[in-house]
């Protein structure tokens, strides 16, 4: 019996105050040079205002009601936000639990966790007010996480000895064309070719050091 | 012969017996169908036919019907009040209403505040008018009247939703609502008519005391003027407070009418407050001050000659001097008794209306008269002869100042010019022209006389620096003048049998069973309470709460004794809920800080004596004081407690009393509307008619209430 008398005194205290604001949102519209009218709005019946423009004005619904649409993620973003790291929080807490079992660590440098954005959430919440969704952003974004992922996946995972070969390959390959270069040097009368030689040259070598640095 | 009027009128109509009639006449054809389905023969052998308003019921039909709910009357209410909470108590701001010619009005008075709103609600219409009207009368409280009108509803709201169902069946749970919510209204009414003033005099009287107004004894004197300061500083703030104060002393005290009593002076300034006051914009606060005589709010016509005199005679005109000509409408018969000359023209009597003004002037001046008042503005002629002779012409002076100067001077305005006898003619000290502000207007003094009133008159001159300011000063002096009458009022005695029979002696000994003996005292007591015991005029409290504390104590006490003889549940106390509404006032003053509103609470319970026997001992020494005639603060017993409360200002019990009776007629009268009738006229297509209506419960369920008209 307590507990219902409890419910019904926080349920009478909230209408009493949802009705003090009511009053009081009346009374500043009221001393702006609102026009109290004699009809009262159909969905919430309180009484209704009317501006200058003759337009009229429900109280509660138009400014009241809305303070509860911040906590509906489906229209706002943070809110969004918000309940999606608490499901992640939940999954990781999972998670942990689950490689406490006792599981191997690679598996959790596996795939690492992506926070979602607010964009993406914006771009969900912008959907629910009815606004035309921005699909290429959202798309744009995606394929540059995945790359960014990829070279990551490519330098830990394959073996080091294809690496080697590959790098040899490289290095001979600059290391004749270097040659070509300095036999052709040696035998060009004009400035011009002498000069773009001497590039092809100094590209080469820097192609070189910086095969050597990946071969360390 | 047969009288007929048109066929939409519902008069009978006699009709020979022939039928031939219908055609002598041209009706409509609906109408003669009507005839000719109606006809019947009576006794005598005439027919009589009953036209109806055929097309009446159709357009009751037409009109809307619309209920009322008790939760949109407390929605609105609650509007009113948070608006008016802004500028309420001593902490209260001011409103400034800008319009968009660029007028201003600056005011903290709840009666100008509200009725400035733009409100169509024909209920919120109805609150403003009650308003307007305490506010007239009283002068003051219109902020505490919507504050505790607000919470009386939402206590009546509350207890109506809780209250199981009455005798009486009914519709919905809303007209259920709204049924017990009128009753208590009317209770809640029953009870103030018959037990408030026993209630106030019991309980509130004996913390207060009494100012008279024809002592000028230094305490009594200070008592009133605090008690002027108080409501200037509510009203006007605490810049100008003390100098409006000092000014309003000054005027009270030139206007001291010493034949009569003391109120006759301040109705008669409420009266002519109008007439007295000038309002001058542009100029500082302080340059604000009384001046002797009379002032007129118009300019001199004709130029005035500066005449050193020493007394000047004036006449009061309230017709034409000289006759008009032509006015739309007017008939000019020509012509010298029966004979019609041939000379009687326009040109005649024009010549002869000229020679009329010449004689009333000659006869004027025979008298030595050399000022003329006049309502009416006058044709160019007689300005013209008027400054020709050197007379000084005001004309469109305004009702209320013609009649303060007729009061003043003793003579009445003549609208005869032909027969002036001496005694239509004023002697003045002086009437000169006079500049204040931007304005010339004429200022006239008076000689001492003994036949009028024995008084030396004086005009009041309110200086401020923009015109939304005078407004301002002008209607808090003349709302103080209001509230002092108010104050002042004497009271009816009131019969306090009706409280004996809520204390009858058996139940008190079952209540408190050790004062066996004082049953006795307090039944004598009572009974000599019944003669003396009144609200005496001039009883003033300490402010910031006091009445209302003191006043729920009293309440909570008579409920408590009700309750014991009552004794049922099913019904609810009306005391109880007057006493818990009150208490929202003072909650309103000290919202700011909550730990004053209980300090000020304790501090005025622990002026109540807890027990009963005390209660009792003291209402006899209420009464030895009441006979010697005035309370002086120090004999009072509680003298010391009221000069440290003193310091809070002062109000009147009178006036509170008005107000709580006003708000719960005002309360009963919006609960008892249930209907709103919208009708369309020819300005507004939509606007509103209200019916007071009772609604009659039915047996049964598909008919609608009765609405009375």
């Amino acid at each position: 019996m307590d507990l219902n008398g409890d419910a019904e005194m926080k349920v009478i205290q909230a209408q009493r105050e949802r009705q003090d604001k009511i009053s009081k949102l009346m009374g500043d519209y009221l001393l702006k040079g609102y026009r109290m009218l004699g009809d009262s709005c159909e969905v919430c019946d309180t009484i209704l205002l009317q501006d200058r423009q003759q337009t009229n004005y429900c109280v509660s619904c138009q400014e009241l009601d809305s303070d509860i649409d911040k906590d509906n993620p489906a229209l706002n973003p943070q809110a969004a936000l918000s309940q999606v790291r608490e499901r992640q929080l939940a999954a990781q807490s999972q998670a942990v639990t689950q490689v406490c079992a006792g599981q191997s660590s690679s598996s959790q440098a596996s795939v690492p966790v992506t926070q979602p954005r607010p964009e993406h959430c914006e771009g969900a919440a912008s959907g629910g007010r009815s606004f035309l969704p921005p699909p290429v952003v959202i798309s744009a974004l995606s394929p540059a996480s995945t790359t960014s992922l990829v070279p990551i996946r490519s330098l830990v995972c394959p073996p080091s000895s294809t690496l080697q070969r590959d790098l040899e390959e490289a290095k001979e390959v600059v290391l004749t064309k270097l040659r070509g270069a300095t036999v052709q040097l040696q035998s060009s009368a004009s400035l011009e070719t002498s000069i773009q030689l001497c590039s092809l040259i100094s590209s080469c070598a820097n192609s070189l050091r910086s095969l050597r640095e990946l071969s360390q | 012969m047969a009288t007929c009027q048109g066929p939409c009128d519902p008069e009978w109509v006699r009709m020979d017996g022939s039928s031939s009639f219908i055609a002598e006449y041209s009706f409509t054809e609906k109408a003669s169908a009507v005839l000719k389905q109606g006809a019947r023969k009576s006794v005598e052998g005439s027919v009589y036919v009953f036209f109806s308003k055929y097309n009446t019921f159709q357009g009751l039909k037409m009109l809307e019907l619309e209920h009322l709910h008790l939760k949109h009357v407390v929605q609105l209410v609650s509007a009113l009040e948070s608006i008016v909470l802004r500028s309420f108590g001593p902490e209260g701001g001011q409103v400034l209403f800008t319009r968009d010619t660029g007028q201003v009005m600056l005011s903290r008075s709840g009666k100008r505040i509200l009725s400035a709103l733009h409100l169509e609600h024909p209920l919120a219409r109805m609150v403003v008018e009650c308003v307007w009207k305490h506010s007239t009368i009283t002068g003051d409280g219109s902020k505490t009247f919507v504050l505790l009108l607000a919470s009386l509803l939402r206590m009546i709201h509350a207890s109506a939703t809780k209250e199981p169902h009455m005798s009486q069946p009914y519709n919905s749970t809303e007209t259920t609502e709204a049924a017990c919510a009128r009753h208590l209204a009317d209770r809640l009414l029953d009870f103030a008519l018959t037990e408030l003033d026993a209630l106030i005099a019991l309980n509130v009287l004996p913390h207060g005391f009494c100012v008279s107004l024809e002592d000028s004894t230094g305490k009594t004197e200070q008592s009133f003027q605090t008690f002027l300061l108080t409501f200037f500083n509510t009203r006007l703030g605490n810049v100008y407070c003390d100098f409006f104060r000092d000014l309003m002393c000054e005027l009270l005290s030139h206007w001291k009418i010493k034949n009569d009593q003391p109120s006759f002076s301040i109705r008669f300034l409420n009266n002519n407050f109008p007439a007295l006051r000038t309002q001058v914009s542009g100029f500082p606060v302080g340059s604000s001050r009384l001046i002797e005589g009379q002032v007129i709010h118009r300019d001199f016509a004709t130029p005035c000659p500066q005449v050193n005199e020493q007394s000047v005679k004036a006449v009061v005109f309230s017709g034409y001097l000289q006759p008009k000509l032509l006015t739309a409408g007017d008939v000019l018969e020509l012509g010298c008794g029966n004979r019609a000359t041939e000379d009687s023209s326009i040109v005649h009597f024009s010549s002869w209306t000229g020679r009329s003004l010449e004689n009333i002037i000659a006869t004027l001046q025979s008298f030595g008269v050399s000022v003329l008042l006049c309502a009416l503005k006058q044709s160019s002629a007689a300005l013209a002869l008027a400054t020709q002779t050197g007379m000084c012409l005001v004309e469109c002076v305004s009702e209320e100042e013609i009649s303060l100067f007729a009061q003043l001077s003793g003579v009445t305005p003549i609208s005869d010019c032909w027969r002036i006898c001496p005694e239509d003619i004023a002697t003045l000290t002086f009437c000169k022209p006079i500049l204040l502000g931007a304005h010339r207007y004429v200022h006239v003094d008076f000689h001492d006389s003994e036949e009028r009133l024995n008084v030396k008159p004086c005009s009041l001159v309110i200086c401020a620096p923009g015109e939304g300011q005078t407004d301002q000063y002008a209607c808090a002096f003349q709302d103080a003048i209001r509230m002092l009458l108010t104050a002042w009022e004497p009271m009816h005695k009131s019969n306090i049998t009706a409280l004996m029979r809520t204390f009858p002696s058996n139940k008190f000994t079952s209540v408190h069973k050790d004062n066996m003996g004082d049953e006795t005292a307090y039944a004598s007591c009572s009974m000599n309470l019944h003669e003396t015991c009144v609200i005496e005029p001039g009883c003033v409290l300490p402010a910031g709460g006091t009445f209302e504390f003191l006043l729920h104590h009293g309440l909570h006490q008579y409920g408590h004794s009700c309750s014991v003889s009552v004794n049922t549940s099913a019904v609810v106390p009306v005391s109880e809920l007057l006493a818990n509404a009150l208490l929202s006032l003072p909650r309103h003053i000290y919202s700011h800080n909550p730990k004053s509103f209980l300090q000020a609470q304790t501090r005025v319970m622990a002026l109540i004596p807890k027990h009963s026997h005390t209660l009792s001992s003291n209402v006899i020494q209420t009464e030895g004081l009441l006979e010697d005639g005035k309370l002086s603060l120090h004999s009072c017993k509680k003298g010391s407690m009221a000069l440290t409360l003193l310091d809070l200002g002062l109000e009147s019990v009178s006036c509170k009393y008005h107000l709580v009776l006003a708000v719960l007629q005002c309360l009963t009268s919006l609960l008892r509307v249930n209907k709103v009738l919208r009708t369309h006229t020819v300005l507004h297509t939509k606007s509103h008619k209200l019916l007071n209506a009772r609604s009659e419960s039915t047996e049964d369920e598909d008919e609608d209430e009765v609405v009375s008209l």
